[in-house]
């Protein structure tokens, strides 16, 4: 036993994914069986961040951009504008020491489309997770010390990661060990940051990952659209071995819902069927980790439903889209807004859902609840008191069991993390009993398998009509899988002018027609097609040929869901059709 | 079977082949002249010692000095540290020193210590004498071999011999049960140290034999 030589070795290169991309460049040239694609440098880093910043505040200039990594990575000026105010606290509550939060930014048109790893990936994550290429997020964290070295006294800067991935857990944790040992060490500290994500695997949904990064390794799962969403169990047994040096993330995405609704809590319900219909809310806090916090738990209580309007978790008087914003002259846009500036109080007084979020201080003590609602003009100041200011009144009766578990549990010192899973689990049967009934009747619309003719075009999805739709909730609604009471039938009538309705129901028609090419390709794969052009003109079965190049350059696009097999058997049938006819003809559909 | 994790971290001047040693273990390769790391690498190798699984989490850090004040993110938390010498070069020689003062004074307490002299396929060009680096590691109960990433001598040997010398895993640990094996087997493993660590060349080497000492300072301080 002792001799070295007969230890057994377990090389893990092609195994488990560990293989690094540094290595793999490497080896690029004879080992073409390695996982990861990637060539080029900073691939792999551009699959999880665009650029790492750093904001500093000049005495003359303000916030100014002192560092982008990595530097080949360009930014418009007024990204760079919009990052730099964002990095920093707006309010005059000095935030003294390190505070964290996000923020969300549109991204100047007039860029080039989502990469591959990225298309790939929104193909099979959740649909609430998928990235979209009209945004960054920026994840940030400012410190704010004494420095007597400094003109003024303080010194003041940002670390900020920007990306388009919506990962806030993950993110915040990463920014959270990179920016200390950023203000300790300096620039090499950043470049060896992002030398580690450039090693990191690609965010492949329902992936296990392991994330090294500065001397520790996060150990995350990416969710997967076909995860099952009520009582799954993940399995805990392979993260066990591996205490020591890995840190193991309960999430990529999800915030403490629980913490952040903490003191509106007897609102939840309310504020679930606000954000679902997509009406405008503004948060104020006086801090942005507040906002981000709330604005970030409201967007995901409708999970796995995805929010489509514009929400911006921290949001300033400096932002690009201040004005389209606030203006008075239009109804209040349906967006949701975190702001921490005392301005807003005033701005958006005309907004007609106000969530005014007191100090998170009292978190794990009993909280100090405002169980009433309250009119919007109530609210004058920033100073108001916490609670929700809405004359918005709810279509379902509040569930006031959960409350009750919830109260209970803080009582009891029940730990947050299991409030936390209480309550969104309470919140994904609420959305899931809404949207049963919506699945069911779009299946409804499907046209039956009898109908797909090889010889005709791919029969469509039939028209969502509303108001059929809303007979079948008499009898099959949402009653039958949820207990809570209440107007649903104007609930739906509200949801159905959101965008929340119009991008469930575009992402539902996009896969059911594929679906429905898929079956087609397949009905003409298996027809005899031979016997069918025997009768034909030559018009037709050009046009034949036609139809099919067409199917066969759908399933390249889309090979991961179309089977092989059906595409070599279409494959063939083209080539002897295209041998029917005259050699003059033949030359010509080949090129 | 248990499986346990190990960080593992390698110190050393730039271009004495932290990387080349890493290289070679994790994937049994060799390439001339790599280029400089930026900052550290992650990589990660199981292996079986003794009927025992270790995964290896290396961290290869740059040598190059303006990432040096990174060093102790990556010697934090870490099980074992291998500081690598080039044996051409009595410079990068005088700086393991500087390393091992660092790591006694700011390192993990039961942090493994290992000195490789590496590049030693290049005898007619050594300046550090295998016995002075050997008397070095001796005094301050490191593990110590020569190796050659290229030639791959003691290049897993070393690896094995850390495993080896890893103290028992925290009794903290909320492992307990599958640590309770692993910790008896880790006794005997004790018993044998003085074979597998500290008995002439290893197997198949022509080169400096793998050599530990008892760790002087440490080595008394487990629990028993």
């Amino acid at each position: 036993m002792d001799d070295p030589s007969q230890n057994q070795t377990h090389n893990h290169i092609n195994g488990n994914g560990d293989w690094p991309h540094t290595m793999n460049q490497i080896f690029n040239e004879d080992e073409s069986h390695f996982k990861s694609n990637a060539i080029l440098p900073w691939d792999q880093f551009s699959n999880w961040i665009h650029c790492a910043c750093v904001v500093t505040f000049d005495l003359e200039l303000g916030q100014a951009m002192e560092l982008i990594y990595p530097g080949h990575i360009k930014l418009t000026d007024k990204e760079k504008m919009n990052i730099c105010y964002l990095s920093f606290p707006d309010s005059n509550s000095g935030c003294m020491g390190d505070t964290q939060f996000h923020f969300r930014i549109r991204q100047c048109p007039g860029k080039r489309p989502l990469s591959r790893s990225h298309s790939q990936y929104n193909k099979d994550c959740p649909v609430s997770l998928q990235l979209d290429d009209a945004h960054y997020y920026g994840f940030v964290y400012f410190r704010q010390t004494k420095d007597r070295t400094v003109r003024r006294g303080y010194f003041q800067k940002s670390v900020v990661l920007i990306t388009k991935l919506p990962c806030v857990a993950l993110f915040n944790q990463v920014i959270s060990i990179i920016a200390p040992e950023y203000f300790d060490n300096g620039e090499p500290s950043l470049e060896a940051a992002c030398h580690d994500i450039d090693q990191w695997p690609s965010p492949v949904p329902g992936d296990t990952l392991n994330l090294p990064i500065m001397g520790t390794v996060l150990q995350v799962r990416v969710p997967c659209r076909s995860d099952k969403l009520i009582g799954s169990v993940q399995s805990k047994s392979e993260t066990l071995h591996s205490l020591p040096v890995h840190t193991v993330l309960p999430s990529l995405h999800e915030v403490d819902i629980y913490s952040a609704f903490l003191s509106i809590l007897p609102h939840v319900q309310l504020l679930w069927e606000l954000v679902l219909i997509g009406e405008p809310i503004v948060v104020m806090a006086s801090s942005p980790t507040t906002t981000c916090l709330t604005v970030q738990a409201l967007v995901n209580m409708i999970a796995p439903l995805k929010f489509c309007s514009d929400f911006r978790p921290y949001f300033t008087i400096h932002d690009s889209e201040f004005k389209e914003y606030t203006t008075k002259t239009q109804a209040p846009p349906p967006v949701i807004l975190g702001v921490t500036n005392p301005f807003f109080a005033k701005t958006l007084q005309h907004w007609p859902h106000i969530i005014r979020i007191g100090d998170m201080g009292s978190i794990g003590g009993s909280p100090k609840l405002s169980n009433k609602v309250k009119k919007a003009a109530a609210l004058k100041t920033l100073d108001s008191n916490p609670g929700v200011y809405t004359r918005y009144k709810s279509f379902l009766t509040k569930d006031k069991m959960i409350l009750k578990r919830l109260m209970k549990g803080a009582q009891l010192k029940r730990p947050v993390e299991a409030q936390n899973a209480i309550l969104r689990r309470h919140l994904l049967e609420l959305t899931q009993s809404f949207m049963i009934p919506l699945e069911r009747y779009m299946a409804s619309l499907m046209p039956l398998q009898r109908n797909i003719s090889p010889y005709k075009g791919p029969p469509k999805l039939r028209p969502f009509d509303s108001e059929k739709f809303l007979e079948s909730v008499e009898h099959s609604g949402p009653q039958l899988t949820s207990g809570i009471k209440g107007d649903w039938e104007s609930l739906y009538r509200r949801f159905f002018r959101s965008p929340n309705f119009e991008g469930w129901y575009h992402q539902r028609q996009r896969e059911v027609n594929q679906k429905l090419q898929i079956l087609h390709l397949e009905a003409l794969s298996n027809a005899n097609l031979s016997e069918w052009i025997a009768d034909k003109e030559e018009v037709e079965i050009v046009d034949l040929i036609l139809k099919i190049k067409d199917k066969l350059s759908f399933a390249m696009h889309h090979h991961h869901i179309v089977g092989k097999e059906s595409v070599s058997r279409l494959q063939k049938q083209l080539e002897d059709i295209v041998l029917t006819l005259p050699h003059d003809l033949q030359s010509v559909i080949k090129t | 079977m248990s499986m346990r994790d190990v960080k593992v971290c390698l110190l050393g001047e730039s271009g004495v082949g932290k990387s080349s040693i890493v290289m070679r273990f994790v994937a049994d390769k060799f390439k001339q002249a790599l280029e400089s790391t930026i900052g550290a690498s992650f990589m990660t190798k199981t292996i079986l010692v003794d009927e025992n699984t270790y995964k290896f989490q290396i961290w290869d850090t740059a040598g190059q000095e303006k990432y040096r004040a990174l060093a102790p993110m990556y010697y934090r938390g870490s099980s074992a540290a291998i500081i690598v010498y080039d044996v051409t070069r009595e410079a990068s020689f005088l700086a393991v020193k500087g390393w091992v003062n660092e790591l006694q004074r700011h390192g993990p307490s039961r942090i493994v210590l290992a000195i490789a002299g590496n590049k030693c396929d290049l005898e007619d060009l050594r300046e550090v004498r295998e016995k002075d680096a050997q008397e070095y590691a001796k005094e301050i109960g490191a593990i110590f071999c020569e190796t050659s990433a290229m030639t791959s001598v003691n290049v897993a040997e070393l690896f094995q011999a850390i495993a080896r010398l890893l103290p028992p895993e925290d009794a903290t640990d909320s492992l307990d049960q599958q640590r309770g094996g692993s910790n008896i087997k880790l006794r005997n493993n004790r018993s044998n140290r003085g074979r597998c660590c500290g008995g002439g060349p290893a197997a198949g080497d022509d080169g400096g034999g793998l050599q530990a000492s008892r760790r002087s300072q440490r080595g008394t301080s487990y629990p028993s």
